[in-house]
């Protein structure tokens, strides 16, 4: 028993454990595969925010099965979430399709951040021409001359820090 | 420039709060239904009580009210009153049905439910895995849908129908159908 108590035998269990696990996934049955892949995208529709194959409510467990039940029948994925959308509308899929009205949906962002780039160029554009105008009218026009009461306080300054 | 830019900011603003404004009166549940203006899909189930079959296809013809409930729902029980009365009201129309489809439900359970609330007359379809509810595109009960002579779905009514639904809103449909 100590033998086996060595670190290395513990390493080499646990390995062979981790081994097998791997291989009861790789060798999943490829029905479960399509109908997980299937569940993942419709919405349980009486959860927050789940899918139909991590939720436990009872719909979407018999959703699952008739998911199952289909996909065992021969049933084809576009067929299956027809059949889903038709019944439950565009609120069945987690990622909402990109046709009809939704389209705007998925393009408005991009439409967005378009117009916004536009903005600012237009924007950097105007600014840049104001720094060259100011930029201009400082070199060509002299600084003004002071006026007298100017010139006086100058004058008490300079003399003031001479002091 | 600058007083225009403000003003659109102005308006972009005002819309959005608008928008939320009215996306606080809608109602989460009333989830709008695809199957209304389709052909109802067709089913055919035991019955809850006695040993026939109950289907829809066999009321082509007339209107039919298919009301989806369990024993395990408790709105159901809020709403059962109007299915009695409502049930008793349309008993000598001919050109009015109810069904029930219980769903999600075991039979002993349903019939308990109905010895204690009441019956109301009507047959009650047996949906143990909620094939025909799904089919149907309910997501909870109670829900109603009311099914035209051609059997095509025109309205579909989420929770309890309230007193005066008939009325309110079947007839109406009933009657455009008729002119």
């Amino acid at each position: 028993m100590i033998f086996f108590s060595h670190p290395f035998w513990a390493l080499l269990l646990l390995m062979l454990a981790m081994g097998t696990a791997h291989a009861e996934v790789r060798n999943e049955d490829p029905t479960e595969a399509m109908v997980r892949q299937i569940a993942k995208d419709l919405r349980c529709a009486v959860c927050q925010n789940q899918s139909v194959y991590e939720s436990n409510s009872e719909l979407a467990k018999d959703m699952l099965k008739l998911i199952r039940d289909k996909v065992t029948a021969g049933e084809k994925e576009p067929a299956i979430r027809d059949y889903f959308h038709q019944r439950y509308g565009d609120y069945i899929y987690l990622e909402p399709t990109g046709q009809g009205m939704n389209a705007l949906l998925w393009s408005a962002p991009f439409l967005g951040l378009g117009l916004g780039g536009y903005a600012l160029w237009l924007a950097m554009r105007r600014w840049r021409a104001q720094a060259v105008m100011t930029e201009k009218t400082a070199s060509q026009t002299p600084p003004p001359t002071p006026d007298a009461a100017m010139q006086s306080r100058i004058q008490q300054e300079l003399e003031r820090m001479r002091m | 420039m600058n007083g225009i830019w403000k003003l659109v900011l102005l308006g972009a603003v005002m819309a959005i709060l608008l928008l939320f404004a009215l996306g606080l009166k809608n109602d989460p549940r009333d989830i709008p239904s695809p199957l209304v203006n389709r052909p109802a899909s067709d089913f055919s189930a035991p019955a809850l009580e006695g040993h026939q079959t109950v289907s829809l296809g066999a009321h082509r013809g007339k209107w039919v009210l298919v009301n989806f409930w369990g024993s395990w729902c408790v709105s159901c029980v809020a709403e059962h009153p109007y299915l009695m009365e409502l049930a008793a009201k349309v008993k000598g129309r001919s050109d009015f049905v109810m069904i029930g489809v219980d769903f999600r439900d075991t039979p002993d359970a349903a019939r308990a439910f109905l010895k204690r609330h009441g019956n109301p007359g009507y047959a009650h379809a047996q949906d143990p895995e909620q094939k025909i509810a799904i089919d149907w595109g309910v997501y909870g009960a109670p829900e109603s849908y009311l099914v035209d002579p051609n059997g095509t779905i025109r309205m579909k009514h989420t929770g309890p129908l309230f007193p005066g639904w008939f009325e309110q809103r079947a007839l109406p449909l009933m009657q455009g159908n008729t002119k």
